[in-house]
């Protein structure tokens, strides 16, 4: 079935996290000046402004610092998955990724619940991470 | 979005969500939520129920109404967001001295303040704030000299009712999660101790960013206003200064002013 939803636009900056997705794999950016993990990937470490990088494989444990319940699809492909749950789950390696929270009832979702990684093959191109409640 | 690169995958667009992402964190964080949110979408829609220019004007707003409306992004309902309108706004800006000669009286800023948290939705931690308003609030006070008692009334940017829950907790009205009980009782409404959005707001009069705040209050201490004017015809105190504010991305970016009567 054509996956209708939209899908990463890769650049220079974000193609190793999505080849680690591939992989099933979270994969983010660690400043090797100041050990700053971080999201959204860039050339600069946000916070001391070094160009001296790592990419690091992150547990794919977290917990969600907050949510909302989508009542409303914005694009017509979400249509079907009213309500569904965005959150943004705050990695134990820091960063803070916005995505999906799912396997449970959107009621059921609280801030600082523990989540863990679920993988999505939503093309032979990519996997989609998204969260669950920790087992 | 691509510069995040994950929010349109998973189904993220618009401010209303990303406001309501902030809402959420402040409901975890401190004592908040619709039964806070509703006395400012109320209390504003009483104010548009007075302004024959609002687009919402004939239509009123009860608790039940409030709770009755459509969730759109939870916790938001559809009577937390603001309008969409078309149309426009302007205001002359002019010296003190050839305001002086001019048919109406003017409105003078007192002081100024910025700050920007800039950091996107998504790797913000200052959703609950303190937001931009914080230092904003100070550096506009200070420029002015006066303190929040001097105050007479608000006119506050209001995308959501959140946000003016926020931006008076950071301007320090009251403590965070006291906002419940300092809006209780029709305070920002006709005849309360602290209107504001005294026009209806973007929220019940018209959607026109900046200027729906600025103008309302340049007008209000202009006394232009009818039937919504502040002073005797609504039962609260002619205004002599007027709190004002500014806000953009999803409390990224925040403009505090403050105007008085020449």
């Amino acid at each position: 079935m054509e996956y209708l939803k939209p899908l990463p636009k890769l650049n220079a900056d974000t193609k190793p996290f999505w080849d680690g997705c591939s992989d099933h794999e979270l994969r983010f950016q660690k400043c090797t000046e100041c050990g700053h993990v971080r999201w959204p990937p860039s050339i600069i470490c946000p916070l001391c402004y070094s160009n001296k990088t790592e990419w690091i494989r992150a547990s794919g444990k977290g917990k969600v610092f907050s949510f909302v319940v989508y009542h409303k699809a914005y694009h017509p492909a979400f249509e079907a998955d009213l309500p569904y749950v965005v959150a943004i789950v705050e990695l134990e390696e820091g960063p803070h990724f916005l995505t999906n929270i799912v396997g449970c009832d959107p009621g059921a979702v609280s801030c600082e619940m523990p989540v863990d990684v679920i993988w999505e093959d939503v093309t032979e191109e990519f996997s989609l991470p998204k969260f669950r409640p920790a087992e | 979005m691509e510069r995040a690169g994950n929010e349109a995958i998973f189904g993220h667009s618009g401010a209303t969500a990303g406001y309501a992402l902030a809402a959420r964190r402040a409901m975890h964080t401190f004592h908040t939520g619709p039964e806070t949110w509703k006395h400012i979408a109320v209390g504003q829609r009483k104010w548009a129920n007075l302004n024959p220019s609002a687009m919402m004007h004939g239509r009123t707003m009860s608790f039940e109404d409030y709770y009755g409306s459509d969730w759109l992004v939870e916790p938001f309902r559809l009577f937390d967001n603001c309008l969409i309108t078309d149309g426009g706004r302007a205001c002359v800006v002019t010296t003190v001295e050839r305001a002086r000669d001019l048919r109406h009286p003017p409105a003078v800023i007192m002081g100024l303040g910025q700050h920007n948290p800039s950091y996107d939705i998504q790797q913000a931690l200052h959703m609950a704030g303190p937001t931009g308003a914080k230092i904003a609030g100070q550096t506009a006070f200070e420029m002015s000299g006066i303190t929040l008692d001097d105050v007479d009334a608000c006119e506050i940017y209001d995308c959501f009712t959140y946000t003016v829950e926020i931006t008076l907790q950071d301007y320090g009205f009251f403590k965070p999660g006291e906002g419940e009980d300092w809006f209780r009782d029709g305070r920002i409404e006709p005849g309360g101790s602290m209107p504001v959005n005294t026009s209806g707001g973007q929220l019940s009069e018209a959607y026109f960013m900046g200027l729906t705040p600025l103008t309302e209050a340049v007008m209000q201490i202009m006394g232009r206003c009818g039937k919504r004017q502040l002073g005797p015809e609504t039962n609260t105190k002619r205004p002599e200064i007027i709190l004002c504010n500014d806000n953009g991305g999803i409390l990224q970016t925040h403009s505090c002013y403050i105007l008085r009567r020449l």
